[in-house]
């Protein structure tokens, strides 16, 4: 091509375009900054004219999201369960009991959270060296990869009720999840996973369907009577199936991250202890609605030995509930594997964000921290695949994976203890003497029971003798 | 928001909280053999118990 003045006009046109293209924006560290700041600013303006709920309203969702993503799909299963093998009684104070436990757990990283502004997975990096992070890492990997399976299990399972095919509910799932990631800012993501995990009180309208004995929750939760029959084997199973359905691992490192990524300060920790308490108040009467929902099964003495999953489980309460409480005792299970896969698959990508040193803020765009992002979608398309797998032997990882789980809750407590009883770096927020007693019990508790859902489940003819 | 009054409206976050603060990290802290013990035997605990679970869960897969 001749050199005219139309061709310099040419290369100076897409010099400009490249130039338009490339421009770096602001910082990545100014701009979540400036995100972050935009949200603390409204929250300083509702302090400042003292409206109370309008504070509270801008505060909570860490604490609820872990809460009632804790409910999960499996969770919500092992609740069902109880209802239909026991029915109203013990196990409806138990609950409580074990959500109780949580808010201990939970209430501590909101604490290190504010206090320090940094991760779990960052800080345990920091404190105590790469030798051990990458065993904390190492365990929260493992335990959110097979997690999330179990995640898409339940949603199609779920889905199935409903005559959907599992590559379309699996794939709605995912574009579902991507599709609120991308949000770009923590705020935004952070209410519509609250909106959708609203769902998760669909249990309760189903619980009511069953037309509850209101006389017998009230002496159930008084006096923790009347106390399971039959075999100590389900017993003992379902026990500790119920504390594996209430704290698990990305818990701890999701609600620090989502507490320092929604920029919670010191001045905010009442209301972090009322967005957790609140989280838990919800999980557990929705835990408690799914066993009353479920009861009729024990009351008419329907074997659950062929409930594998939220369908069978929809399809068997059919003629107790009717059609309207069974659709909503499948919504809820499908909302149940959705919104613990947008949690569980954020607490991966904030720990990986952290220990790489890389930007781990939902107020970061895609093109800003492309890994951020990547880890998030990774781990969601990896599970799903694994669900889609013909003949995959679903029913058998869901209850490897809640026994793993369990598993790895006992170190990652120790972890957590050691950081919130860390005097140079918590000062005056460091656990008190009582608050030790518990972190500790809750603890020593969990590895016991760890220990012992391990043997049952690896040789369940222990207990059968 | 307008990108011009970044200053002032960073000023609604604590000086510790900004990134520019997070990005020096916290110093080693000095784990005493009492700790250590208790993280070794909980890796342990850990090691075995998930054993455990994977010889279970392949074992039922041969059944």
């Amino acid at each position: 091509m001749p050199v005219t003045p139309q061709w310099f006009e040419l290369q100076l046109s897409k010099e400009r375009l490249r130039a338009l293209w490339t421009r770096p924006g602001p910082p990545q560290e100014w701009d979540e900054d400036r995100k972050r700041a935009d949200d603390r600013a409204r929250v300083r303006h509702a302090r400042a004219r003292r409206r109370p709920f309008l504070l509270l309203f801008l505060l909570v969702g860490p604490g609820v999201l872990v809460m009632l993503g804790e409910n999960d799909g499996p969770s919500m299963l092992s609740y069902a369960t109880t209802g239909a093998t026991y029915g109203i009684g013990f196990f409806v104070p138990f609950i409580v009991l074990t959500f109780a436990m949580a808010y201990i757990v939970q209430e501590a990283t909101v604490r290190i959270g504010i206090v320090t502004h940094r991760g779990h997975a960052e800080l345990i990096y920091q404190r105590f060296g790469p030798f051990w992070g990458n065993f904390a890492m190492l365990d929260l990997s493992v335990g959110n990869v097979l997690t999330l399976i179990t995640e898409f299990v339940a949603i199609r399972a779920g889905t199935a009720f409903f005559g959907i095919a599992p590559w379309v509910a699996v794939t709605m799932a995912v574009v579902f999840s991507v599709a609120v990631l991308l949000s770009g800012r923590y705020f935004a993501w952070e209410r519509i996973v609250l909106l959708l995990a609203t769902a998760n009180l669909l249990f309760i309208p189903a619980a009511a369907f069953s037309h509850p004995d209101f006389a017998a929750l009230a002496r159930a939760l008084g006096t923790w009577q009347p106390l399971p029959g039959g075999t100590h084997g389900a017993f003992l199973t379902l026990v500790l199936a119920n504390i594996g359905a209430t704290v698990t691992p990305w818990m701890i490192f999701f609600q620090q991250s989502a507490t320092v990524d929604k920029g919670l300060t010191r001045l905010d920790l009442p209301q972090g202890r009322i967005d957790t308490a609140l989280g838990m108040c919800l999980a557990a009467v929705v835990a408690i609605a799914a066993v009353v929902a479920s009861a009729p099964l024990f009351t008419h003495h329907v074997g659950v030995a062929g409930l594998a999953n939220s369908a069978d489980f929809a399809t068997a309460l059919r003629p107790f509930l009717g059609t309207t409480g069974v659709t909503l005792f499948a919504l809820g299970m499908i909302e149940a594997g959705l919104v613990a896969t947008m949690t569980i698959s954020t607490s991966s990508s904030y720990a990986v964000g952290e220990v790489l040193r890389r930007g781990h803020s939902l107020n970061l765009t895609l093109r800003q921290e492309p890994i951020f992002y990547g880890i998030n979608l990774a781990s969601i398309v990896v599970a799903a695949a694994v669900v889609l797998v013909p003949h995959a032997p679903l029913l058998a990882i869901t209850i490897a994976v809640n026994v793993i789980a369990t598993l790895l809750m006992a170190p990652a407590l120790l972890f957590l203890l050691l950081l919130v009883n860390d005097r140079e770096i918590m000062g005056s927020l460091a656990n008190s003497r009582i608050a030790n007693v518990a972190g500790g019990a809750v603890t020593i508790g969990i590895a016991v029971v760890g220990a012992v859902y391990g043997v049952v489940t690896a040789f369940p003819q222990l207990l059968a003798q | 928001m307008s990108e011009n009054r970044p200053r002032e409206l960073l000023e609604a976050l604590d000086p510790d909280q900004r990134q520019s603060a997070l990005q020096t990290p916290l110093p080693r802290r000095r784990l005493g053999p009492g700790i250590l013990a208790l993280l070794w035997t909980l890796r342990i605990y850990v090691l075995l118990a998930v054993g455990v679970v994977v010889y279970a869960f392949v074992r039922s897969l041969l059944r």
